[in-house]
């Protein structure tokens, strides 16, 4: 009896389904609309951040103002600089900081992107190199969220870039690889962030006896809402609302790597980071970490164009 | 027409070069996330975080913790915020206090949290005196004098269980965490720490014999 040859497809090794999987996350090509889309809303945040500085600026950082660089040496690293270090005039501190608003001006519609959004990065984080101590959550994400859009085309799409493009008679823009190391970014950080503040909460009893969110409630100014009162008549809701703030912080972290999960996560994330936000007195934070969820929504990293 | 043809993807070496940057790129986030807790971190990873990855991290802004705790009901998470009086001036009517009533927002959260790391840096002896110095001094030109007094005043809010037994208003209360006069003499400028009651020893009267 003559036996049949078989041929025996290679059962993949790990190290093949690892590497099909970091190939398939970091280099598949998607299309312009996600990144352009967190380039439209986190440029908004960075100027709404850029601005805040306007008010106090000379206060700040003026020739004589209370942060002299000097003075710095002792909050920063010493591989830490800003280009406002240099601004020893008024007049040259005003030129910096309206010369960086007018960049992330361009980084939000989309103008010269390619070039404006590497300096929108450098310009932000250059600022927030002056004055460290005044730097909050928001703040940290949105660097984030800038250096993603330096890395990706994030101007391919819903900017003057675009426009001009098509008045010009270009093609339009293919799906990028580069994006998508920019989304796969913008991922990591989500999950890496939402973890990293689950971890620092949870080592406080206020989170796990269900008080966090008085606590947050009962500051004196930093609240947009005053939820006082309620939580002082329904305890069941303020421990409710610490809980989930928690588990809901968890189930980001973990469930981007799920696509069942990140499917519903996401979209919560949308709603649940900004309300987050609000309780905490951070609002601005709150958003970011939107935006941040919305560069990681499935059926936007999953097309292509 | 647009060509709708998927694009190529990226040639083998550029994906070469390109995973070992992003995984360079990645284990140096773990460590700076690790190496920023607010538990501390060993010397392994103090070492390797501080030596290869900070250098390069830190100017983006990207050597970071990222350890948003929002709250630990410990008094550094009440909200802060600046009292600077003028002193060669009748106290009531030169008392400024930041953030002011009208400020909101992140302009607002920005001067509480300056007003926080002034406090707070206090424990710190690299940073001792620096900033009460500053922000004092800072106020000197602005009002046109030499001599105010800083404090930084702490809301604490009240227990929960406090306020439903009526030990405590809901508004919580406010104290003093730092207090100095600031002056400039001779173009020098000098701070002069107040002993908060709060830091005084109780006072033990002899036994009567």
């Amino acid at each position: 009896m003559n036996a049949t040859p078989r041929v025996l497809a290679a059962e993949p090794t790990l190290a093949d389904v690892i590497g099909g999987t970091w190939m398939r996350f970091w280099f598949t090509p998607v299309g312009p609309w996600p990144l352009a889309l967190v380039r439209v809303l986190g440029g908004l945040l960075a100027l709404a951040l850029w601005a805040s500085y306007a008010w106090d600026l000379e206060t700040w950082f003026g020739p004589a103002g209370m942060i002299a660089p000097a003075l710095l040496t002792a909050w920063r690293s010493p591989f830490a600089v800003s280009l406002f270090d240099f601004a020893t005039s008024p007049a040259a501190l005003w030129l910096g900081y309206v010369a960086g608003g007018l960049v992330l001006l361009a980084v939000t519609i989309g103008l010269a992107t390619p070039v404006t959004s590497v300096l929108g990065a450098i310009a932000f984080t250059t600022l927030l190199h002056r004055g460290p101590m005044l730097v909050g959550p928001a703040d940290d994400v949105v660097a984030v969220i800038l250096w993603c859009l330096a890395i990706g085309r994030s101007g391919d799409a819903l900017s003057v870039d675009r426009l001009i493009g098509n008045w010009r008679g270009r093609p339009e823009p293919t799906a990028s690889f580069r994006t998508r190391i920019a989304l796969g970014l913008l991922a990591v950080h989500a999950s890496v962030i939402a973890a990293a503040a689950v971890l620092a909460q949870l080592k406080g009893d206020v989170w796990w006896n269900g008080t966090a969110a008085w606590w947050l409630a009962a500051r004196a100014d930093s609240p947009l809402v005053d939820l006082t009162g309620i939580f002082l008549r329904a305890e069941y809701l303020m421990n409710l609302v610490t809980h989930a703030i928690v588990v809901f912080e968890m189930l980001f972290a973990a469930g981007l790597w799920f696509l069942t999960v990140r499917r519903v996560i996401v979209p919560v994330g949308l709603v649940a980071w900004p309300l987050i936000g609000v309780i905490a007195g951070e609002p601005l934070w709150g958003l970011a970490m939107a935006v941040l969820a919305l560069g990681c929504l499935p059926a936007r990293i999953e097309s292509t164009t | 027409m647009a060509d709708h043809t998927p694009p190529p993807p990226p040639s083998e070496t550029a994906r070469a070069v390109l995973t070992v940057a992003l995984g360079l790129y990645l284990v140096g986030l773990a460590l700076c996330v690790a190496g920023h807790s607010s538990s501390g971190s060993s010397a392994l990873v103090r070492t390797i975080h501080g030596r290869l990855f900070a250098p390069w991290m830190t100017l983006p802004w990207l050597d970071l913790g990222y350890d948003t705790r929002l709250t630990h009901a410990a008094p550094e998470d009440g909200d802060h915020s600046f009292e600077l009086r003028r002193l060669d001036a009748p106290a009531a009517s030169e008392t400024v206090v930041l953030p002011g009533p009208t400020m909101r927002g992140e302009r607002a959260a920005r001067w509480r949290r300056l007003a926080r790391a002034t406090a707070v840096s206090e424990a710190n002896p690299d940073r001792e005196a620096l900033l009460p110095a500053a922000v004092g001094a800072g106020a000197f030109g602005p009002w046109s004098t030499s001599d105010v007094s800083l404090s930084v005043i702490r809301h604490l809010p009240p227990d929960r269980s406090d306020v439903l037994s009526g030990q405590a208003d809901v508004a919580g209360r406010r104290d003093r965490a730092y207090a100095a006069r600031v002056r400039n003499v001779g173009g020098e400028v000098q701070l002069i720490t107040s002993t908060l009651r709060n830091e005084l020893a109780p006072l033990v009267k002899e036994p009567t014999r």
